[in-house]
């Protein structure tokens, strides 16, 4: 995963860099849905919020092979840094099981659920396939954390300000709502 | 321009073997290094307490660390019966990796001065004397200084057992909390240099002009607390309080597995230092003078010299400074140096845009402070009231 | 590297809300400098800093150039967007208005609340004027994620808590929703523009596109509560502080269906053959749905959340004929909805206050022991059921136009649907007046209820406006009539 960091620099040519990316894509890919089907059926909570981490990192290295550095490495930070750590935290501190907890998993729901996701994944595959199928990537060269800061204060900056808000308000909420009183 | 490094500008069979050169270099490099700061460490608090240390095992017992790295992975090795074992044996890795992967983005060496960018020439190939260097290098430091919080954690939970569980919890919302200190105060450099690449921001400091006094000292000040505090370092080094918690987060661990959390931490102290150097110390820039062979390589031992006077600060607060209570600690990390850091770098922006729209220094400055100032008051007021609260309901009950 | 450009920002334009967020750090920093002493102002401030907020609404409309486009028209404020801003905060001022005796005399976090109530209508305000998939999708975040917390205030009650969390679950699933459809959308056209989208997915059509329309449409119909995605309605309406409720039903409900407006009347209106059949659905759904479920209820505010759902089937019809100016009828019917429903809630408030419950049965006789109150909500109600002059009826005439000039099959249908759906909707409208006019008052309710000032304050706005704009509704037409009409489509449907 962090080879694909510094491979990702490697070629710059954009034709040289095709094979490699879909290997490590499909090894990726792989990975991470072995790893999302055990975040839904581990019985254990932190092991799932592991398979989880996993499921994030990889969606972080995806965006390392679309060459969007500053991208994946918000994802580590935030996602696996932030999140999942408080996710893991919050197991901890609360009363909350830690260990094997059978209701995790609904075994009785379990065809039903994997017919919903099945029909998803035609669904959602057969539409990307024949919408998307034929485009091919483009690697540019361009520095992406530069052409991002520049959208985010100009095209993007009332949507930019209004999060700073809403994370304000969320922060503000979550404190009443959740301190002792 | 795509890559950074004008080794990967074409890439052959050469560039391969540098680059794999590189990798082994590194890595033996951190791993002697880590090798001496252990006796290091022992050696001088010893002194400063008035101890010999280590003197029997080589000249001035410079082997010690080899003789217990020898002892360590001959012990057996325990599995708590109540341990979560795939969890308990990934930890310890979960913590080295990442201690190992700072390092990659970290410049050694190479000529910063004249715009050179320390871009050296090895067999024929211009290349630069750091592993790696992307566009996003110093996040990259952040992403892997967050990951290292996962071995803490797991290896506290999946050792079964609560004292381990308790350092493990204290050691996550410790390094959660100064991770935003950490944070804040990097960006008064990436603000002074304006990129977030290691070898950009070593380039803006060549010829004295660190960012150690560019930035104004005070985001160095809150950075190394911040870090000491990372590192779970003395003073703040209550993840493994002795008397509240056995051992910390590593009670259950013994011999190779605890040999790896124990390099990691030591790892972990070098690397930040080597951040702390190439973020507010120039990395290896320095004077540069005498015969070739020299000139090539003084911007090393410039960074390992900087490097040093950090590891020694390291061992110096722990060989004088008490422990910190849990609340003190949270108390200075969230009322004091998150919105220091914050307020600092506000008055730098200030500064800055003033530089470019051409406002006058001393307004903006006079302007920031009363504004930080007023800031300050209402943090204070804050922090009053919840204590007045507090109060209030410790009477009623 | 080029350069960074400063985006040039027309702050006229945006003073609305540089208003409301400087009201919100009045309201958070109050509290930390005036302790307890701040609990006795918090809801004069917020009030205040609404209607303060309306001013810059007030010198923008009367301006030469009302309309003014910003960051290359992803940030648009035109009449219709004003209307609705002034909608947004008119109603949130109600609110406040409500809450003022309801969240001082409970066991509430007062100056949280405000803070709260004001970031969400920032959001709303957000939401009128933003013309791409990112402003939209975090204004709307914007207003939920408040709700959402406000909707569990009352810590200490279950029901309260049982409100927030069936809400804010639901409504993160629908917001993933809705983020993998505009995703979709983006991915297609590459913009994240409406203008952009619409172009792009008018041209050609692909499943991605269909997908993504789909999602989009099921996303923002979990926010208007409309069935079969209504689930969480009810539940949150009773659970959640009344005043909420209020909040819930009107502002964030309109929050919804402007952000529908912007999406359907800029991008989807070119993608009519996917988008109508889906609307079509949903409204015909939750107009009848809506309806045979609050013919049951026996609660007053678990009827008016069930009444919600059918109205927002109303409101969800006219989107059949976007072109035929059922956008226009669309911001109407929301205008007046707001006032109606608002003032109900205020009075059955008022009522609840002696009664201390909602149930029908208890507003017996409420003519002879508060006459006042029962004619207020005897207006709302008749409003409600459209009859003239009483605002409702000219939004309900407004969508039939739209829908009967369109004359698509679907449009057609869903004509007939609102005219028997308005049928069925008179009964149980009507029959809360009939409890309170003729049936006997319960043992011992003789004295009128008194009505704190704030209130009173409230059901008279609401009457006022319910009135007044069913009566002379030309300003509002114009107001919600654009200058220009987005762009014209070929009548593909």
């Amino acid at each position: 995963m962090i080879a694909s960091l510094f491979a990702a620099q490697a070629c710059a040519p954009s034709e040289c860099f095709a094979v490699p990316a879909n290997i490590a894509f499909g090894i990726c890919a792989l990975l991470m849905i072995g790893a999302a089907i055990k975040v839904v059926t581990e019985t254990n909570i932190v092991h799932a919020a592991l398979y989880l981490v996993v499921v994030l990192a990889g969606v972080g290295v995806n965006y390392l092979i679309l060459q969007a550095e500053f991208l994946a490495v918000t994802q580590f930070l935030v996602y696996i840094g932030a999140i999942i750590v408080l996710f893991l935290f919050g197991i901890m501190l609360t009363r909350a099981p830690m260990g094997r907890s059978d209701d995790l998993d609904n075994a009785k729901l379990r065809p039903a659920g994997i017919g919903a996701a099945v029909m998803l994944l035609v669904v959602l595959g057969g539409a990307l396939l024949s919408s998307f199928g034929e485009t091919h990537l483009v690697f540019s060269t361009a520095n992406s954390t530069t052409a991002l800061s520049d959208a985010v204060f100009n095209q993007y900056l009332i949507p930019f300000e209004v999060v700073s808000v809403m994370l304000l308000a969320a922060l503000i909420g979550a404190i009443v709502l959740a301190r002792r009183d | 321009m795509f890559a950074i490094d004008p080794l990967l500008e074409s890439v052959d069979g050469s560039a391969v073997l540098i680059v794999l050169l590189k990798v082994v270099v590194a890595f033996a490099a951190l791993m002697i290094a880590v090798m001496a700061m252990v006796w290091f460490e022992r050696k001088v608090v010893a002194r400063m307490q008035n101890r010999l240390g280590p003197n029997v095992a080589g000249p001035f017992g410079i082997l010690q660390t080899l003789a217990d790295g020898v002892k360590l992975f001959f012990k057996e090795d325990l599995l708590p019966r109540e341990a979560d074992r795939p969890v308990f044996r990934l930890a310890p890795y979960l913590s080295l990796v990442p201690a190992f992967l700072v390092f990659v983005v970290v410049p050694l060496g190479g000529d910063f001065s004249n715009d050179r960018h320390g871009v050296v020439s090895w067999f024929g190939k211009e290349t630069l004397v750091q592993v790696a260097d992307p566009h996003i290098g110093i996040l990259f430091v952040l992403a892997m200084s967050s990951m290292a919080v996962y071995g803490v954690m797991l290896a506290g939970w999946s050792s079964g057992s609560k004292y381990p569980l308790l350092g493990s919890v204290r050691a996550a919302a410790q390094m959660i909390s100064y991770e935003a200190a950490l944070g804040l105060s990097l960006l008064a450099v990436l603000l002074n240099s304006g990129s977030l690449s290691t070898n950009e921001i070593v380039s803006g400091q060549s010829g004295w002009n660190w960012n150690l006094w560019a930035t104004g000292v005070v985001p160095f000040i809150v950075f190394f607390i911040a870090a000491t505090a990372e590192l779970n370092r003395p003073p703040f080094d209550l993840v493994e309080a002795e008397q509240e918690l056995v051992g910390g987060f590593h009670t259950e661990y013994s011999s190779l597995r605890f040999a790896l959390f124990f390099l990691a931490e030591f790892m972990n102290t070098i690397t930040m230092s080597a951040v702390i150097v190439t973020l507010f110390l120039g990395g290896p820039n320095g004077p540069s003078f005498g015969p070739g062979w020299l000139q090539a390589i003084l911007p090393t031992v410039w960074f390992l010299a900087k490097l040093l006077v950090f590891l020694f600060v390291f061992v110096w607060l722990r060989g004088t400074l008490p422990r910190l209570r849990y609340d003190q600690l949270m108390d200075l990390g969230w009322k004091l140096l998150i919105p220091l850091a914050l307020g600092w770098f506000l008055l730098l922006a200030a500064f800055k845009i003033g530089q470019d729209e051409g406002w006058n220094r001393a307004v903006v400055g006079v302007v920031g402070t009363v504004v930080i100032l007023l800031g300050a008051l209402l943090i204070s007021m804050a922090v009053g009231t919840a204590r007045a609260r507090r109060a209030a309901v410790e009477v009623e009950a | 590297m080029p350069d960074f450009v400063a985006p040039t920002l027309d702050l006229h334009a945006l003073a609305p809300e540089f208003v409301l967020a400087g009201v919100v750090c009045v309201l958070l920093l109050l509290d930390v400098v005036l302790l307890d002493r701040a609990k006795a102002i918090v809801g004069s401030i917020a009030g205040l800093g609404l209607l303060g907020s309306l001013v810059p609404i007030l010198t923008l409309a009367t301006s030469d150039h009302p309309t003014r486009t910003m960051f290359g028209g992803s940030y648009v404020v035109d009449s219709t967007s004003l209307l609705l801003k002034a909608l947004f905060i008119v109603s949130a001022y109600v609110v406040v208005l409500l809450s003022t005796n309801y969240i001082g005399e409970g066991d509430y976090w007062e100056s949280e609340y405000y803070t709260l109530l004001v970031s969400s209508v920032l959001g709303m305000t957000v939401m009128a004027s933003a013309r791409d998939l990112i402003s939209i999708f975090v204004a709307l975040e914007l207003l939920s994620i408040p709700a959402y917390m406000l909707a569990a205030w009352s810590k200490r009650d279950g029901r309260s808590n049982e409100a927030g969390m069936k809400y804010y679950l639901m409504g993160v699933f629908a917001s993933a929703i809705l983020l993998y459809g505009m995703s979709l959308l983006y991915g297609w056209s590459g913009s994240t523009q409406l203008s952009e989208i619409g172009r792009a997915i008018g041209e050609k059509n692909s499943p991605a596109v269909t997908l993504g329309v789909v999602f989009v449409l099921v996303g923002f119909a979990f926010k208007v509560s409309a069935v079969p995605f209504h689930m969480w309605a009810p539940d949150t309406y009773e659970g959640a502080p009344t005043p909420v409720t209020a909040f819930l039903a009107v502002a964030s409900k309109a929050a919804g269906f402007v952000a529908l407006i912007q999406v359907i009347g800029q991008a989807l209106v070119l993608r009519m053959n996917v988008m109508i059949p889906v609307v079509a659905v949903l409204a015909a759904l939750s107009m009848t749905i809506g309806n045979l479920i609050a013919l049951r209820q026996t609660n007053v505010i678990r009827m008016l959340a069930y009444s919600g759902i059918a109205q927002a089937g109303f409101m969800l019809a006219p989107f059949v004929a976007s072109q035929y100016g059922g956008i226009d009828a669309i911001v109407i019917y929301l205008v007046l909805y707001a006032a109606t429903n608002l003032g109900a809630f205020a009075v059955v408030m008022a009522i609840a206050r002696r009664t201390r419950s909602a149930e029908i049965s208890s507003f017996g006789g409420l003519f002879s022991y508060s006459p006042g109150l029962a004619v207020a909500l005897s207006v709302f109600l008749a409003s409600f059921v459209g009859i003239p002059p009483l605002g409702i009826w000219y939004g309900k005439l407004s969508v039939m136009r739209a829908l009967i000039e369109s004359q698509g099959r679907w449009a057609t249908v869903l004509a007939i649907f609102v005219a028997l759906n308005t049928a069925i909707a008179a009964y149980y409208y009507l029959n809360v007046a009939k409890t309170m006019w003729f049936d006997d008052a319960p043992e011992g309710e003789s004295t009128p209820i008194k009505v704190p000032t704030s209130l009173r304050f409230a059901v008279g706005i609401a009457l006022v406006a319910t009135i007044a704009l069913g009566v002379y509704p030309g300003p509002l037409t114009d107001a919600a009539t654009p200058e220009a009409t987005p762009a014209a489509a070929p009548s593909g449907r």
